[in-house]
């Protein structure tokens, strides 16, 4: 079994899109069971709209999709009620995009919707490594406002080709309760180097197509070294743990 | 004749880097690679005094299957000059490779543009790293591109996470510029690329051994550029670009 622990579903405001029919036919090629899915930044900036339309899809999907909510805290009163309502309404996690919507995600205006996170009893999913807005050492400090709840990176925590963040990757994962999924992360050392240092508990497979290709993004994690118990950890029982997906 | 384009060996007491001819070859031989393109990841003159004599032994233990390229600081252009034509003529390296991150020293300065100007006179191109940081950037590396039109300029990683349409396009400009596909994690920018430009402008790289030459590979199959393409990107544009048999 595996658990893609990030897709984007709708058609983005920047241009990528990917719908439910062709998610749910790549995740068969690539024999993906259960995908977490978080809306793009929907066109007119609806994201009620849009974490209604995922978490319909999810819905009718026989349990293959697990939606998460997608809030923009710059009003933080707006993205903390529709957080509520969305979890209420079946969301497994809340999805923060700092780079697609403008904020710095150590910023205390953003503090509130990560608690009222934890609150609800749901993860913290951000999408990392952008420059200004989610570098690893600003999240590291974002995951401290709630210790207790998972806080989870794409990306591997980070963005850079000559692998010049890592060490920030590292210290962020210094707070307990970050996990860094192995979307888009080029160094296999790295990704082993999590599981040696951390422990095959803090690694989560994604792909965040259609960001990035499925195909590829699962052949990290099949060609890296990991033993039996860590891949399947890292392909299926942390991503069920953290959102909470039934084995 | 499988190629990669990209991979480093290192033996840096400074730095704690350590990684040698017999990994670069564990690496390559799990991925059916024969043979690859080996520098540094210091540039000399610098931390490494040793780099050129590192990367010379290990191309003589393993002849058939490691090429030097000579990692230089145009900083210090007259010994770089002077290293890389001694390299060259006398130690058979294949190639510059110039990591302006590293360095310091801009694609578009006076003295890069020297130093590649002079690589292309000797015959051999110039591999840049070229992602997203300041200094390295397609549309920095273009300078060197147009500066230089006589010399072979190769955009390693072909423009990382955030630059990659942009590398596409300055290749598409100037006609001295291949692309690299180590890293970034897009096959089908390796599709597009060879679409836009021809088979004959983009090469396969790993940026081994710490990358998997495996999954880097793979990133080609994925691809899909069908048979007589995918020859090239993966071992025959280096052959020609390189001078090496298959």
């Amino acid at each position: 079994m595996t658990v893609d622990g990030l897709i984007h579903l709708g058609a983005s405001h920047f241009g990528s899109a990917l719908e439910v029919q062709a998610a749910l036919a790549d995740m068969d090629a690539v024999g993906t069971s259960v995908a977490v899915a978080a809306p793009v930044h929907p066109r007119g900036a609806d994201f009620t709209a849009a974490n209604k339309a995922v978490a319909q899809a999810c819905a009718g999907s026989g349990g293959r999709l697990v939606p998460l909510a997608r809030v923009d805290p710059w009003d933080v009163a707006a993205a903390v009620a529709e957080l509520g309502r969305a979890v209420a309404g079946g969301a497994r996690g809340l999805f923060l995009h700092p780079a697609e919507e403008h904020f710095r995600i150590n910023d205390d205006r953003v503090r509130p919707v990560v608690e009222a996170a934890a609150e609800l009893g749901v993860p913290v999913v951000v999408a990392a490594g952008f420059h200004l807005y989610s570098e690893p050492l600003q999240l590291g400090r974002a995951a401290q406002w709630a210790p207790g709840n998972p806080f989870v990176l794409t990306n591997g925590g980070q963005f850079n080709i000559s692998g010049m963040a890592q060490f920030d990757a590292e210290l962020a994962l210094g707070n307990d309760n970050v996990l860094v999924q192995t979307s888009g992360m080029y160094r296999e050392d790295f990704l082993e180097r999590v599981v040696a240092t951390f422990g095959p508990e803090r690694l989560m497979f994604a792909s965040a197509a259609p960001v990035f290709t499925m195909a590829y993004e699962r052949a990290r994690v099949d060609l890296a070294h990991f033993g039996d118990e860590e891949r399947d950890l890292i392909l299926d029982g942390n991503a069920r743990r953290v959102f909470g997906v039934p084995a | 004749m499988i190629f990669d384009m990209h991979m480093h060996i290192e033996d840096s007491a400074v730095l704690g880097w350590q990684m040698s001819a017999e990994d670069c070859i564990r690496a390559m031989d799990a991925a059916g690679v024969q043979a690859a393109a080996v520098m540094t990841l210091t540039d000399l003159p610098g931390l490494n005094p040793r780099g050129l004599e590192l990367i010379a032994e290990a191309c003589a233990a393993f002849p058939d299957r490691l090429h030097g390229f000579l990692r230089l600081n145009p900083a210090l252009l007259e010994e770089s000059k002077r290293l890389l034509t001694m390299a060259v003529t006398e130690l058979g390296f294949r190639g510059l490779k110039q990591h302006p991150v590293s360095t310091l020293q801009h694609p578009g300065g006076a003295a890069t543009i020297e130093l590649v100007r002079h690589a292309g006179e000797l015959g051999v191109p110039t591999l840049f790293h070229c992602g997203d940081e300041p200094l390295s950037t397609p549309l920095s590396i273009a300078e060197t591109a147009a500066a230089c039109p006589d010399s072979v300029v190769i955009l390693g990683h072909m423009g990382g996470y955030f630059h990659v349409d942009e590398a596409i396009d300055v290749a598409e400009q100037f006609p001295n510029v291949v692309l690299e596909t180590s890293a970034m994690p897009y096959p089908e920018k390796i599709r597009e690329a060879v679409q836009r430009l021809g088979p004959e402008r983009v090469v396969f790289g790993s940026d081994g051994p710490v990358s998997s030459p495996v999954l880097e590979r793979h990133k080609v199959v994925i691809a899909s550029l069908g048979e007589e393409a995918a020859g090239l990107v993966l071992g025959g544009n280096a052959e020609r670009l390189l001078g090496v048999a298959a």
